[in-house]
């Protein structure tokens, strides 16, 4: 509760409390705070709110996206810490992209992943005496079908409301597991504005009349709807619109796609489009470029949400995009007053407005991330009607029992990590993963043995310097979506041993066996080229504390000088190394995968 | 704004961040030169400098910050 009034939680304000807060002496709280978000930003505030509630509070903060692992393994530090109260924050994020990519009947969505938590409570429970803390999800912003969604069993929407239902009803049967409403929160923010009061007590009004022409606009949208004036196509500009760059100069390793740049908005936007295909908005291309250099980046690129066969027509030449949306219309046969045109360049925009006065063509903002968002406030996909609603219809009356995933599923760790049904890409430094190669190794500091900053330009060096260098990359997937390129290892080759000059890993992946697939890797590489000794060093920073045990875990020895700031030196025996059992599958790369154009 | 006025202001904004009121800035300043400039204060420095110059920068432009100079430049470029 609040005191007194909201000031008491302006962050700049708590953020100061937070750095001048001493320790305190009294017998601690402690909370754990278990997350698929950062928490790096929430935990100092909850020690400053705590105190000035004159609580003494420990914070226990997992791992980024370690929900599960922490619950599931026993000797988790979730359970070494002992904590009274674990905070679990799940979070529309990555529930959106679990949500994308499900396979499978979408209206089982909800009921599937509120198993998957509950779960997670019961493994608390049964390990500790704490009291458990599970978020809500906020609900999303885009509507495929605007209004009429809630009408239509398998939108997003209507899974995180459903998930959000089910999990405060699971929660209402275990004594030790309360709800923390996000939603709650992020609804307020919005009506807090709309709600208005004295208007109520002076004129019986719905909302500030600020907001009643949004209430208009959405009777007019319904009603335009069921007179068959929904929007039938949308058109799409490629190049900075449905990918970051142009792919005609920075070529198809060099566009923003995948961890690249942008790469995460566009995959977001797309996957977006994606659903408006799925609910039967007709999806064309219209773009200046190369025909057969665009539609490879649809037919090849590992980034890409939407593929040829999701596109209606695709026009990509050099003709003015007023005569191609000309004939994209007389394609499809449809008014240009059920189409939408999506560019990024207000010159685009212009000239089509200018052309075409009645095809719609909203304005866009410069950040791709925010492309959805912007979208979503047009409500342009309002509609009166769904085809394939009757179809659905069979699902309720599914049998029950199919419904009832099974919810012990996940008992032990080595069952969740082999249902997660990890795959890795290893491959020596290519040309075109060099820039997130480069990115990966200026930015990793905590999962980072030798904190060697290697530059874009180095690590070209290093690639082609076959004589004295291996340098290699992991790529991660799993059944719920992409990592990316996670690992980086740089083995030098000296005649005496096999050096690791560098082995890095990006923070989201801990726990999954990468590093273990990396290390076998190593020795494999040794044993190929006849070495009898791997080398490796470690050399500690104010940040990688966390891998001071690595070299020691896979049973290499200690030299004995400690060389200060150099670190410290450890070697192991080839013929000793036990390759590590990991719940990975390996992907081979496809066949010319190799041989991308690329971009340096 | 002139970039010495942007560059005053924004030298507040740092001592603020980093609770130092004697920090000095550069335009070669980059974060290895301040301590405590990790993941978690770089995006509070993005933060308070949005809200100072009341100015909204984009995902990509704030992936590319390498030093203070170019910070400034962003700035400029979108101060009114």
């Amino acid at each position: 509760m609040l005191k007194n009034d909201r000031t008491e939680l302006s962050y700049a304000e708590l953020v100061r409390k937070a750095r001048q807060q001493a320790p305190g002496r009294r017998q601690k709280f402690k909370v754990a705070l278990l997350a698929d978000v950062s928490t790096q930003h929430l935990a100092p505030l909850l020690r400053v709110l705590f105190a000035s509630n004159g609580v003494d509070v420990e914070i226990y903060e997992a791992g980024y996206d370690t929900v599960e692992l922490e619950a599931f393994d026993p000797a988790s530090g979730l359970y070494a810490f002992e904590p009274h109260l674990v905070c679990i924050f799940q979070s529309l994020w990555k529930l959106k992209s679990l949500y994308y990519v499900f396979v499978g009947d979408r209206t089982k969505f909800s009921e599937v992943q509120a198993a998957k938590t509950e779960a997670v409570w019961k493994a608390i429970q049964s390990r500790t005496q704490a009291q458990v803390m599970q978020s809500t999800f906020v609900l999303p912003y885009e509507r495929p079908f605007g209004n009429y969604g809630s009408r239509v069993e398998d939108t997003l929407m209507g899974a995180v409301t459903e998930l959000n239902r089910t999990l405060s009803l699971k929660a209402r049967a275990l004594s030790s597991v309360f709800m923390s409403d996000i939603d709650y929160l992020a609804a307020w923010v919005g009506r807090r504005h709309f709600l208005d009061e004295k208007l109520w007590a002076l004129s019986k009004s719905l909302c500030a009349l600020e907001f009643l022409p949004d209430v208009a606009q959405n009777v007019v949208d319904i009603a335009l709807a069921t007179y068959g004036r929904g929007v039938k196509c949308v058109v799409l500009d490629l190049d900075n619109t449905i990918w970051g760059g142009v792919v005609g100069d920075d070529g198809f390793d060099g566009i923003g796609l995948g961890d690249l740049d942008d790469g995460d908005a566009f995959r977001f936007f797309q996957s977006y489009l994606l659903e408006l295909s799925r609910r039967g908005v007709v999806l064309a291309v219209c773009s200046k470029n190369d025909e057969a250099i665009a539609r490879r980046v649809f037919k090849e690129h590992p980034g890409m949400v939407l593929r040829e066969e999701h596109i209606a027509v695709f026009v990509a030449n050099w003709l003015d995009k007023a005569t191609n949306i000309r004939h994209i219309r007389e394609e499809l046969n449809i008014g240009y007053d059920t189409m939408v045109f999506l560019d990024d360049n207000p010159f685009e925009r212009n000239l089509v407005r200018q052309l075409i006065p009645e095809i719609i063509v909203p304005e866009l903002p410069e950040d791709p991330a925010l492309y959805v968002r912007t979208i979503s406030e047009l409500n342009l996909f309002e509609t009166a009607s769904h085809s394939s609603l009757d179809g659905q219809r069979n699902v309720l009356y599914e049998d029950q029992e199919k419904r009832d995933i099974d919810k012990s599923r996940f008992a032990s760790l080595d069952d969740y990590l082999a249902s997660l049904e990890t795959t890795a890409v290893f491959s020596r430094f290519e040309p075109r993963n060099l820039s997130r190669i480069a990115q990966l190794i200026q930015r990793s500091n905590q999962f980072n043995l030798t904190t060697r900053r290697y530059s874009e330009a180095e690590c070209v060096e290093l690639m082609n310097d076959a004589h004295h260098f291996y340098p290699f990359s992991i790529t991660v997937h799993d059944r719920f979506g992409k990592f990316g390129l996670i690992n980086v290892v740089v083995l030098r080759k000296t005649p005496e041993a096999l050096e690791i000059d560098t082995f890095l890993m990006s923070c989201r992946v801990l726990q999954r066996g990468i590093e273990q697939y990396a290390m076998n890797k190593i020795f494999d590489y040794a044993r190929l080229c006849g070495y009898k000794r791997v080398n490796g060093r470690y050399i500690p920073t104010a940040k990688n504390m966390m891998v001071a045990g690595f070299f020691e875990k896979f049973g290499f020895d200690r030299a004995d000088a400690d060389e200060g700031d150099a670190g410290t030196t450890w070697h192991l025996t080839v013929a000793d190394y036990e390759p590590r059992e990991v719940p990975i599958r390996e992907l081979k790369l496809p066949q010319g995968a190799d041989h991308g154009e690329s971009t340096q | 704004m002139s970039p010495v006025e942007i560059h005053q202001k924004l030298r507040d904004v740092f001592r603020d961040v980093f609770d130092d009121p004697l920090l000095e800035i550069t335009d070669s300043t980059t974060a290895a030169d301040v301590e405590d400039w990790d993941s978690l204060t770089h995006i509070n420095l993005i933060v308070a400098a949005e809200k100072t110059y009341a100015v909204s920068f984009t995902t990509k432009e704030v992936k590319a910050l390498s030093n203070v100079g170019d910070f400034i430049r962003l700035i400029a470029s979108r101060a009114k």
